[in-house]
């Protein structure tokens, strides 16, 4: 017979297991809640002073040496300020600069704005300059690096004015200097900042770089006009439809970067505007420029067949939802310097036919791309691998996880491709330095793979250093358009569209200029209602 | 039961660091360059070249595993290459987050399931047993990110009762603790249904049975306590499992848990966290099974630790 348990047992030993049992219960509420009494605070819709932003990328830092994407780039520069900024006519305004002016080939003129002083009341110094673009020069993979042709020297010629200089002409400096945010020199160092002492309108009060969140409040020594603001969130949501979501509840005011998909169920939704702009990010099916001299791929005749064959209009309209715009030159015309140079024509019968004249008849084509290069990847690439079959190219499409081997595919180093699936960023508003990444390729960055998918046209490039030095605005226009028609020539993609920016707010946020650089200044921005 | 706990905790820092072996090795076969992944699209090769140098990854590998080893065993995880923090503080900061997510889901769970799970013993075979049944596995059956979403659309946009997203108040736990627990009612229903349904019919609850025990005693008093062993065996392995973190909860509803932790460590190659999230999930896990292996003498006081039952 089987004794049943709380008989056989003493008293005491019975009270002991429960006790310890009610412990491990009490343990257990103690650890549950003491994080909780920890985060408890209010929640739910935003105050009527508060803006709450929900990012799609974790922003580890308010500095930007090595984390500049989007919407950080509003964050980061509502908090730490630069000599001057790219405006809304995509042009270099001064910012803590009153003055910044070409004065000589290589020399710039520099005047520290009188009377600026950072969120902890110290003022704002050539000194901090100077330290700047040695803590800046330190970061290993600056991408802010790659910009510069060469980093300035700076010269003092007294308390607020200095000059800028470099060996060579940089005639889009005043463009480049706006990616370098001042910070006070006793606190800069060549990483990331932390702290959140800045120029700005708004200064930080909370930050949590672990979870992406911080909480900005009216900086009351800002040299500008008054934020309309008192406080800015920022949340981290790394899950559209979440965001999507939050800013349907108004727990969320403005979600930025968002896809088509998000921005068709937005649109009409009542409380809800979604805010479009032309984007200055360039989205190619890129040709693999390191085919041997005898391959089809290696003609530029054959390259420009092969365009024939993608139905660009229907790719913008059925897959892209009308958030895209074809390309019409070889970088967006929302940036400034960029030309038209041509369009794509979709003519399957003369892709078909050219390609027999030259002899490629039987081309299979290999297309690569990483997941979320941009919004709608794997759909654009089907439907391209479906026009392609329908002129008789046989097509392998391959898809790299993000954080995968794509980098050494596109260096050539792991294995033989055609074309690339490619998202190139205008970070600075101007063609030139877009053209000089992509098509600034030489023999001997190739040497060492750093060419822009190997591609190396010694006329082009000439060309493009010829307009990088040319100090007269005019003169330089018209060396860049040129240049923009030599590559055009060249049929450098099979493809290529400009996402439009997308961003999403309730109705009672207002003042809200969405730039073409994907980034809006919040002092300007107000609430209502 | 010293030797006993001495031997256990052996063989739990052996686990960790074979463990922790594997870890290290398979992030760095699997396809993917940290370097790559942290330098911008337009880093070139040198660059590159610096950044492995700068995260000590232009070594050979059995190198790397010796200076890995040192620095482990000096409590050092290595920084996060994202961060620029140490990677276990990293961690730290987001554990919180998980415990309390999984403590509450497993109350939550606890409190609806072992009820359900003898409300379903009792009605054995009965339409109502199976209507419970049908409920609670379509609830498992529901992809967690659907119901995740479906909740909040339901109670943060029609019905706007509780924050869609993120920890900033207590009503903020609510959602992603009934999205968890709605996948486990299922197992830990049917688990105490089952455990429950042979307790009952064992020869001692026909014995208290015959000498006039109430069948609502039988259930709880009897019944129960018999189960009480797998059941707590079935928690204590849940509660582990949600310690790992809950990816995809945790990305919809904008968790600040370790769980999107250690996807974004993934996605951005960033070995260091890997292994720190590595080294406290697999710890905590392992906790927790010995804490549920010494309960087992309290819930039943047959089963002697270290020794054959």
């Amino acid at each position: 017979m089987t004794p049943t348990p709380q008989r056989a047992l003493p008293e005491s030993e019975r009270l002991g297991r429960r006790t310890l049992l009610r412990g491990c219960a009490l343990g257990a509420a103690g650890i549950a809640l003491g994080p909780l009494s920890a985060c408890a605070g209010p929640t739910g819709a935003p105050g009527p002073g508060t803006l709450t932003l929900g990012l799609n990328r974790s922003l580890v830092s308010l500095d930007n040496k090595l984390n500049q994407f989007d919407a950080a780039v509003t964050v980061q520069r509502a908090v730490r300020q630069a000599l001057t900024r790219i405006g809304p006519g995509m042009r270099p305004e001064p910012i803590l600069a009153d003055r910044f002016e070409m004065t000589g080939p290589t020399a710039w003129t520099v005047r520290l704005r009188d009377g600026v002083r950072y969120s902890d009341g110290s003022p704002v110094t050539i000194e901090d300059v100077t330290t700047a673009l040695e803590m800046y020069s330190k970061v290993n993979g600056s991408f802010l690096l790659g910009l510069f042709p060469e980093l300035p020297a700076v010269e003092p010629v007294d308390e607020r004015t200095f000059l800028l200089r470099t060996e060579r002409p940089v005639p889009v400096l005043d463009r480049l200097m706006a990616n370098i945010h001042i910070t006070p020199a006793a606190a800069n160092k060549p990483e990331e900042l932390q702290s959140g002492v800045g120029s700005g309108p708004y200064r930080v009060v909370r930050a949590d770089s672990g979870a992406g969140e911080y909480t900005l409040a009216r900086n009351t020594r800002y040299w500008g006009p008054r934020p309309h603001l008192d406080t800015v969130r920022v949340r981290f949501v790394p899950e559209e439809s979440s965001r999507v979501i939050a800013l349907r509840s108004g727990e969320l005011d403005v979600i930025d970067t968002i896809t088509p998909d998000s921005a068709e169920q937005l649109t009409g939704l009542p409380g809800v505007t979604v805010q479009k702009t032309s984007g200055v990010r360039i989205c190619q099916l890129f040709y693999n420029f390191r085919k041997g001299r005898g391959h089809p791929l290696a003609d530029a005749r054959v390259r420009h067949a092969l365009t024939y064959a993608v139905d660009g209009e229907s790719l913008v309209r059925d897959v892209l939802t009308d958030s895209a715009e074809q390309a019409r030159g070889v970088v967006p015309l929302a940036i400034e310097g960029a030309v038209r140079t041509g369009s794509y024509t979709y003519d399957p019968r003369r892709a078909k036919s050219l390609l027999k004249s030259l002899g490629a008849t039987d081309l299979r084509v290999r297309i690569i791309w990483e997941s979320g290069e941009f919004a709608g990847d794997a759909s654009v690439m089907e439907a391209v691998a479906g026009m392609l079959q329908d002129i008789g190219v046989r097509v392998r499409l391959q898809q790299f996880q993000p954080g995968g081997d794509i980098l050494k595919w596109r260096q050539g180093r792991a294995g033989d491709w055609d074309v690339i699936g490619n998202g190139y960023p205008g970070t600075t508003g101007q063609a030139l330095t877009s053209l000089q990444g992509m098509y600034g390729g030489t023999a001997e960055k190739e040497r060492t793979r750093d060419t822009y998918m190997g591609y190396v046209v010694p006329r082009v490039q000439r060309q493009l250093s010829a307009a990088a030095t040319e100090a007269d605005a005019r003169e330089r226009d018209r060396q860049l358009a040129a240049v923009q028609h030599a590559i055009w020539d060249t049929w450098p993609s099979l493809w290529a569209f400009a996402p439009k920016t997308l961003l999403a707010r309730r109705d009672r946020v207002h003042d809200l200029n969405l730039l073409r650089l994907n980034a809006y200044d919040l002092s300007t921005v107000r609430l209502e209602g | 039961m010293a030797a006993y706990l001495a031997r256990r905790i052996g063989q739990s820092l052996l686990t960790v660091f074979l463990t922790l072996t594997t870890v290290f090795l398979l992030v760095r076969l699997a396809p993917g360059d940290p370097a790559a992944a942290y330098a911008p699209p337009t880093a070139s090769s040198a660059d590159l070249q610096r950044i492995r140098a700068q995260f000590g990854l232009d070594g050979p590998l059995i190198t790397q595993y010796g200076i890995f080893l040192r620095d482990l065993f000096t409590g050092d995880l290595g920084t996060s290459y994202s961060f620029r923090a140490p990677a276990f503080d990293v961690v730290m900061d987001r554990m919180p987050y998980t415990i309390t997510l999984a403590v509450s889901a497993i109350a939550v769970t606890t409190v609806i399931a072992v009820p359900l799970g003898v409300w379903m013993a009792r009605r054995a075979d009965t339409k109502r047993e199976l209507g419970a049944n049908v409920l609670t596995i379509a609830g498992q059956s529901m992809p967690d990110f659907w119901t995740g979403v479906m909740l909040l659309t339901v109670f943060a946009v029609l019905v706007p009762v509780l924050p869609a997203s993120g920890f900033t108040s207590w009503s903020g736990l609510v959602l992603p603790t009934v999205t968890v627990a709605i996948l486990q009612l299922a197992l830990v229903s049917r688990l105490v249904r089952r455990e429950m349904t042979v307790a009952l019919a064992a020869p001692y609850t026909t014995v208290a049975r015959s000498r006039g025990v109430s069948e609502r005693a039988l259930a709880w008093r009897y019944g129960l306590r018999n189960s009480a062993v797998p059941l707590l065996t079935a928690l204590g392995t849940r509660f582990a499992a949600l310690l790992n973190g809950v990816v995809v909860v945790e990305v919809v509803f904008g968790w600040p848990g370790v769980g999107s932790l250690v996807v974004r460590a993934l996605a951005t190659r960033d070995y260091p966290l890997i292994q720190a999230t590595v080294v406290v999930t697999a710890t905590l896990a392992i906790l927790v099974q010995l804490i549920v292996d010494l309960a087992y003498p309290l819930l039943d006081p047959r089963v002697r630790l270290g020794k054959a039952a």
